[in-house]
């Protein structure tokens, strides 16, 4: 029975709930805060915002989680996928470039996809994926070998695949992609492998490539003098996770990786743009609108990949369009996203590596802080005081919530030799023996960087955060907690051991009147709701 | 025949145009950042073994790299995934400091005194030596390929001086005023669990603690010995080098580039 058979099937019965391979047109995923009750991008919406008005799971009745389904991919190695909800439907990717969709309301599978990479690729980075985007009847997955593929969201049948770059051992692409309008936009992982960033639109209907944007300027064009030499040919500058997208701006915003080699700089004198920066480009055409650079000449591994979540705010008692960033060098940063106007920075974790951020966003260091050949003991580690885990913001309690990842590394330098696929580091960072690295869940005001409220992790925590009006905060940790907070106090409310680390956020999402949370942990997606007497009270 | 040849002709040329002293200070770089850290900056020692003089696993360049390619099972040396240059680099560089350099004396002292001054001062009661004693502390099994002389004589001496992580000692005071103390098995943001010296694993919700310390001193007590007793002692601990998994017992290093 093909779907649409069994679609008209349910839809015939008396008790059956609909379930039909749905349409999701653009306008639905601009109004996106209006269908709290689905998850429609990686973010959730386009702003990264996080949150969701579904307040059924709330602060009094959160204890009464239970488990409704587990979905088992069978799947070994990473899987830090963001499962997509639209009409009951829910889409999701694994490790090893498998797509699903199921039911879920059961977990139950509708159809599975897989895609293979040809034995002669040369994939740089490993094959984890984190999640797809949709738009029309179409899904997109990015691929280990950086092809981009369409899915039909009815079947799991490959519409087209498009190659973004040829892999060679110094490409590949793990991200959810963005789609808007008729694109969507995908960028490339790869940065210790010497390669050069780029972030690219493809025709959503045929796969055919719109536009491109390279992260590092060609010889001839503005910004390429701050490569010293040719060092801009393997400068690295991935832009290996999702970006966020302003339907009014018509403006995508990316975050940049880092400059490679990543710990020794000598060979790349200059900042090194668009390296650790955010670009926001327009939608169209790819074209740059402005830039601004987080950690100019980055000698730590510190990529902008983190959320660029985009806030609206009064900035001074005047309504502005913000763009905010926890970034991975331990500062918290607020542009204004239509200008890129730098407005603040104050830091968020312990940090020695910046005495000031001056009245333009450019960071002044510390003396004594460069990587060396004895090692040099800097803070935050090279993984980051934050990284890509998602953030989310409250317009409940106005407040910003994010993991923060607490730590320092000795971080060793000396001079590397391009090899083509092979690791283009400039030597290593280490941990400091008998020194442990831990974390916080962490809730601050965006508008000062001011800590509201903040929890303890013992370890340094690799997944995200979810914010919800029933006044929720969810986060994962590294010892495998999913874990519910007061979003006001950061009191713990719940808790659950789900048997395997954390590296990517829960969603939320309503079906026939009942909230779930959903959230991967091993190679399983667990989905929780309350009981049905705790919702039939709650309704009355 | 014809397979071996063809494989042969397989692999790559050596890339001729990297000079011998470009080589040293590549490996230098790479002992810097990847064994300093164990065997000490000069190699001659640390939580790791002396690398001067003569090796237990072979000195031959081939033997070197085998032990950096596999590790050695059961002690802290891990597989490390170098490319084939950088390891020939690694190699180069540990041979140049190794070269001229004279092996050290076998420690002096008596082993099988040594033994009787294991058993006497009842060293079983935490360490095992193969099968036999208690896990509560850690295996001497291989103790004398794993640690440096110097190491195995501070740890004697002043077992606080560097606790493994494997063997942090944690102390706990229940609501219901028991106090526990025993090495950490497994710790996270909500409990923790513990396993005692009579070899009991006991475990903790954290928030129901009245108190939680996590130990700066050893679980070991320092021992204050004679020269001569001390010699002998380090000497059996020295000589211990026996028989574990290679299949199970040996690590990946992490953080390597």
């Amino acid at each position: 029975m093909n779907l649409k058979v069994w679609c008209a099937a349910l839809i015939c019965g008396v008790s059956v709930s609909a379930i039909c391979a749905a349409d999701l047109p653009f306008d639905k995923i601009v109004n996106a805060a209006s269908h709290p009750q689905e998850w429609l991008t990686y973010w959730g919406d386009y702003h990264a915002t996080r949150y969701r008005d579904l307040n059924q799971i709330d602060d009094a009745n959160v204890d009464r989680l239970r488990l409704q389904w587990i979905f088992q991919t069978g799947v070994p190695g990473a899987f830090e996928t963001v499962p997509l909800v639209l009409d009951g439907i829910m889409y999701f990717t694994a490790n090893n470039s498998s797509a699903y969709a199921i039911d879920a309301r059961s977990g139950r599978e509708l159809w599975r996809f897989q895609y293979t990479i040809p034995k002669d690729a040369r994939p740089c980075c490993g094959t984890l994926n984190r999640g797809l985007a949709m738009i029309g009847s179409r899904l997109f997955m990015a691929t280990p070998d950086a092809h981009l593929v369409a899915i039909d969201s009815r079947n799991g049948r490959l519409l087209w695949d498009s190659e973004i770059i040829p892999a060679n051992g110094i490409y590949g692409a793990s991200m959810a992609p963005l789609a808007f309008k008729d694109k969507v936009v995908v960028g490339v992982a790869g940065g210790e492998k010497g390669n050069r960033g780029l972030i690219d639109a493809y025709d959503a209907a045929t796969g055919k490539r719109a536009w491109r944007f390279w992260t590092i300027p060609a010889k001839g064009e503005p910004g390429n003098e701050t490569w010293g030499g040719d060092s801009w040919k393997h400068g690295g500058a991935p832009t290996w996770m999702t970006g966020t997208y302003d339907p009014e701006l018509n403006t995508v915003y990316w975050g940049v990786g880092n400059p490679g080699p990543d710990l020794y700089g000598d060979v790349r004198p200059g900042d090194n743009l668009y390296s650790d920066s955010v670009v926001a480009l327009d939608g169209d055409t790819g074209k740059l609108k402005w830039h601004f650079q987080f950690t100019p000449h980055d000698v730590y591994d510190w990529d902008a990949a983190e959320t660029p979540m985009l806030l609206d705010l009064p900035w001074n008692g005047k309504p502005r369009k913000l763009l905010v960033q926890a970034n991975r060098n331990a500062f918290f940063y607020v542009l204004d996203r239509v200008t890129g106007e730098f407005l603040m920075a104050k830091p968020f974790a312990r940090q020695t590596w910046a005495k000031d951020i001056d009245s333009k966003g450019r960071p002044v260091k510390n003396p004594g802080v460069e990587p060396s050949a004895e090692g040099t003991r800097v803070c935050p580690q090279s993984a980051g005081a934050a990284n890509w885990m998602a953030p989310s913001y409250s317009p409940a309690t106005g407040l910003f919530y994010f993991n923060v990842r607490e730590g320092c590394d000795v971080y060793y330098s000396s001079p590397p030799v391009y090899e083509e696929g092979k690791g283009f580091w400039g030597s290593i960072f280490r941990g400091e023996t008998g020194e442990r690295q831990w974390g916080r869940v962490t809730a601050l005001d965006p508008l000062t960087a001011k800590t509201k409220w903040t929890y303890k992790l013992y370890q340094a925590p690799w997944a995200g955060t979810l914010a919800t009006s029933g006044n929720l905060l969810f986060a994962g940790d590294e010892d495998g907690y999913l874990m519910a907070f007061n979003a006001k106090t950061g009191e713990l409310l719940w808790k659950i051991n789900t048997g395997n680390r954390l590296a990517t956020s829960p969603i939320t999402f309503e079906l026939d009147g009942k909230q779930y949370i959903a959230m991967p942990s091993g190679s399983v997606l667990l989905a929780f709701a309350l009981p049905d007497e705790v919702v039939a009270g709650k309704k009355k | 025949m014809r397979i071996i040849i063809l494989v042969a002709l397989l692999v790559p040329p050596l890339a001729a145009a990297q000079t011998a002293s470009d080589s040293l200070t590549k490996g230098r770089a790479l002992f810097r950042s990847n064994c300093a850290f164990c065997h000490g900056a000069t190699a001659t020692g640390g939580r790791g073994p002396n690398l001067l003089g003569q090796l237990s696993h072979g000195d031959r360049d081939e033997d070197i790299q085998g032990v950096i390619r596999h590790g050695i099972p059961g002690t802290g040396m891990p597989k490390f995934r170098f490319a084939p240059d950088e390891l020939r680099s690694l190699v180069d560089y540990i041979q140049s400091l190794r070269k001229g350099k004279p092996a050290p004396p076998p420690p002096a002292g008596d082993k099988a005194a040594g033994a009787k001054i294991y058993a006497t001062h009842g060293c079983s009661g935490c360490h095992e030596i193969g099968n036999e004693g208690s896990v509560f502390g850690p295996s001497l099994t291989r103790v004398g390929a794993a640690r440096s002389y110097d190491y195995l004589k501070q740890s004697v001496l002043d077992p606080s001086a560097d606790i493994p992580d494997d063997f942090q000692g944690v102390t706990v005071v229940t609501a219901g005023g028991h106090r526990y103390t025993g090495v950490r098995i497994n710790e996270d943001t909500f409990t923790l669990q513990l396993r005692t010296a009579d070899q009991q694993f006991h475990s903790f919700d954290k928030t129901r603690l009245k108190q939680l310390v996590v130990d700066k001193t050893s679980l070991m007590p320092p021992y204050r010995f004679g020269d001569d007793d001390l010699k002998n002692l380090l000497a059996y601990l020295s000589s211990l080098r026996g028989p574990v998994n290679a299949n199970t017992d040996t690590r990946h290093a992490t953080e390597v580039r």
